[in-house]
């Protein structure tokens, strides 16, 4: 029996081995003298050759090519090395790849033969804290020819930016690849890791023609591999490099080739006329290969239990007024008064039976299961006409649990996001548990059988969001179990980019509610009523940090910004396992 | 006494007839239009040294140059953290100048364009991750009026205060 595709942990829980620079170096010697794999043949293009690749503000590469896997590379005037190589050509564009033996370094380059441009990308392990992350610096330059040199050169670029591939790889790796941004991606590994959550990368866009791009992402925070590749557009081929040390810290180091599905491309928000890449600058005075770079896990509080029993006993923020909150808030619905006077109950589906009194807009009694009554703040925000959308807290639960609420009283049908702390990896991360149930109240009907449910009709989507002048991201429904968030430079261009696991409710045509989770990153819950119509959500923010616990306000205006075609790689695999 | 730096000069005369008329009582006609004329000479000259002293201060600071050495304290030459820039308002009300009567002080107001820029707090993820990427500010151009404060030290003016007001 072949097993299932999943991790036992996904990437953003996997604790992935901090390799020493001795452990690299062990790896990489041999595999630097013996070349990359390939599942498919190389080519010989560079056989037998000599060339000079001269860069801007970098290196000048001095390449002899003994065969088709053998090189010897000179770094300026410094003495010549061996090395093993593997190269691709894809029509006019020569692609090579090799390490050099006794460092962790290494180069992958690019080479448009009919213009001779090359753009040239300097790899090295043991650069940063973590040593198994790829580093990467990238040069612009050219092939020596006889005559004056190139004036023009490869460029970094957005043309990229809002594509999206499915892409299946010699080796029979499969991923969906999404590039909603300018300087980070989004992949979800279909045949790695089954397909259920995506995970973002920095990345390089960088334009060789019109028809040919290079792209390039390291899996920072995670494994901190690299893959390369260059893209031709028209024929939807691949080719490119992988370099890392994989959850079992095995060397994976190949070329590799590819074909791609095209699932076409989302909007883009700069204006007209603007290509240009970089948009996410390096910070002043940068390092070698720096950039920014996302670390919520290197950078969120970690918390005990007892260290989140503490704070929230200190401080317990129930919907801060305007002003005082995280900012989410600036274009929120306004709150309603819907429920303000009326007695009801909430029959979850799974025993429990929550009876309100609602004493006003932002008051309430909650008791559970005929228990005591106790009081809590609520707000409440009506996203379509008779669905209501409120929250609280639930004060005394071990696990200072928050439901945050949306209920049909059209059609007398609840879904519960209940939020809670004290989960396994960290205390002040936030958890979710999806419960669903009816409305009893007088004047309505329950169903018997009809409740809301699990959905993929947000699937593929991107949606901006506008919570306030400066605060503008953009969110990827990018798996039915997961969502990633795409912040905005200040050129609208898509700028650093996240994930988290994420679940899809359909409460009416047009109406989802819909909650992510900032695992691993911050521990926040959001949950938010997204109303397709109407291009505005409600929603509730539920946080543990520090400062304490918190519920608050989400409300931001939408944009559709369009929509990439996977439904097909989500759906329910009929086969059945293979034996 | 003062008046508007761009009134017109009928008014500004007026103005300064006006002022002068107590001293007539005392002294010989040639003598009052000999003060009378220096006084408002070094009038008018003081309101055009502020008026230089202000556009290089708007220029230093479109330069993004340093502009203490215009003030009297250094420690006076901000307006703020959320001042980015402060240009003309051409579309707004006529500046002035006010130059005291022992010429040692004066009060300027300006219309100005200010661009504020405001630090987002950073307390959400996206804030945090605008941050991050180098932006997480939000930035809008207001119309203000900037009240100025001159003072003259060893013969030469320099700006004491500056403050914005609504416009």
């Amino acid at each position: 029996m072949a097993g299932t595709p999943y991790p036992k942990l996904q990437m953003h829980r996997f604790a992935y081995t901090k390799l020493t620079p001795e452990q690299i170096q062990a790896k990489l010697t041999p595999a630097a003298i013996r070349g990359p794999s390939c599942a498919s043949p190389m080519s010989d293009v560079f056989a037998n050759k000599s060339l000079k690749i001269v860069t801007d503000k970098g290196p000048v590469l001095n390449y002899r090519f003994k065969g088709p896997n053998r090189l010897t590379l000179s770094e300026g005037d410094a003495k010549p090395v061996d090395a093993g190589y593997g190269a691709l050509t894809q029509d006019k564009i020569a692609f090579f790849a090799h390490l050099i033996p006794g460092t962790q370094r290494g180069y992958a380059v690019v080479i448009d033969q009919a213009t001779q441009l090359a753009t040239v990308f300097e790899l090295w392990f043991s650069g940063y804290q973590d040593n198994r992350e790829v580093q990467r610096e990238i040069y612009q330059g050219y092939v020596e020819q006889a005559g004056s040199p190139p004036d023009k050169r490869h460029v970094t670029t957005n043309r990229m930016e809002g594509h999206a591939y499915h892409w299946t790889q010699d080796n029979g790796a499969e991923t969906l690849e999404f590039f909603p941004s300018a300087a980070y991606s989004h992949f979800v590994e279909l045949s790695r890791l089954g397909g259920e959550l995506g995970y973002c990368a920095p990345s390089d866009y960088i334009k060789l023609d019109d028809d040919f791009y290079l792209y390039a992402r390291v899996e920072c925070e995670f494994s901190g591999t690299l893959t390369l590749y260059a893209i031709d557009l028209n024929r939807l081929q691949q080719m490119g490099l992988r370099l890392g040390f994989d959850a079992r810290d095995q060397l994976e180091y190949y070329v590799f080739r590819g074909d791609a599905e095209w699932l076409g491309q989302i909007a883009q928000f700069e204006k007209f006329g603007d290509i240009a890449g970089n948009v996410v600058p390096p910070p002043k005075d940068a390092k070698k290969g720096e950039r920014r770079v996302y670390r919520p896990l290197l950078t969120m509080p970690k918390m005990t239990r007892d260290e989140v029993n503490a704070a929230v006993a200190k401080k317990t923020t129930v919907f801060p007024p305007p002003g005082a909150g995280p900012q989410m808030a600036g274009n929120s619905l306004p709150s309603t008064g819907y429920l303000a006077g009326k007695s009801l109950a909430l029959r979850y589906d799974d025993g429990l039976v929550m009876e309100y009194r609602f004493d006003g807009p932002e008051d309430l009694q909650w008791r559970r299961d005929g228990g005591d009554w106790i009081k809590a703040r609520y707000k409440a925000w009506e996203p379509a006409p008779g669905v209501i959308n409120f929250g609280h807290l639930l004060e005394g639960a071990p696990d200072h649990d928050g439901h945050m609420i949306v209920a049909d009283f059209d059609r007398a049908l609840f879904t519960c996001f209940n939020g809670h702390l004290n989960t396994p990896f960290f205390a002040n991360e936030a958890g979710v548990k999806v419960r669903f149930g009816v409305v009893e109240m007088e004047g309505l009907t329950p169903p018997e059988y009809d409740r809301h449910g699990f959905t993929d009709e947000l699937l593929g989507r991107a949606l901006t969001w506008n919570y306030a002048p400066g605060l503008t991201s953009m969110h990827l429904y990018s798996t039915p179990h997961s969502m990633s968030w795409i912040i905005f430079t200040e050129a609208g261009a898509g700028g650093l980019e996240w994930s988290g696991p994420a679940a899809y409710v359909k409460i009416r045509d047009g109406l989802y509610y819909m909650y992510w989770l900032e695992e691993a990153c911050n521990g926040t819950l959001g949950t938010i009523v997204i109303n397709l119509r109407t291009l505005h959500d409600s929603g509730i923010g539920y946080h543990c940090g520090a400062e304490g616990l918190s519920m608050s306000a989400v409300g931001a205006h939408m944009r559709h910004a369009g929509r990439f075609d996977i439904l097909k790689f989500h759906q329910p695999k009929t086969e059945g396992t293979q034996a | 006494m003062s008046a508007p730096a761009t009134s017109s000069r009928r008014s500004f005369l007026k103005g300064g007839a006006i002022a002068a008329a107590p001293l007539a009582v005392a002294l010989p006609a040639a003598a009052l239009a000999t003060a009378d004329h220096k006084a408002r000479a070094r009038q008018l000259q003081d309101r055009a040294e502020i008026a230089a002293l202000h556009q290089a201060w708007l220029r230093k600071l479109a330069a993004g140059a340093d502009a203490s050495a215009l003030f009297a304290d250094a420690k006076a030459s901000q307006l703020g953290p959320t001042v980015h820039g402060v240009a003309a308002d051409h579309s707004g009300e006529a500046d002035r100048i006010d130059v005291a009567a022992d010429g040692l002080s004066a009060l300027g107001r300006f219309a100005v364009t200010v661009d504020l820029h405001t630090e987002l707090p950073r307390t959400s993820t996206l804030a945090q991750m605008a941050h991050l990427q180098g932006g997480g500010v939000v930035r809008h151009a207001e119309a203000r009026t900037l009240e100025a404060r001159y003072v003259k030290q060893a013969g030469a003016w320099a700006i004491a205060k500056l403050a914005l007001a609504e416009a």
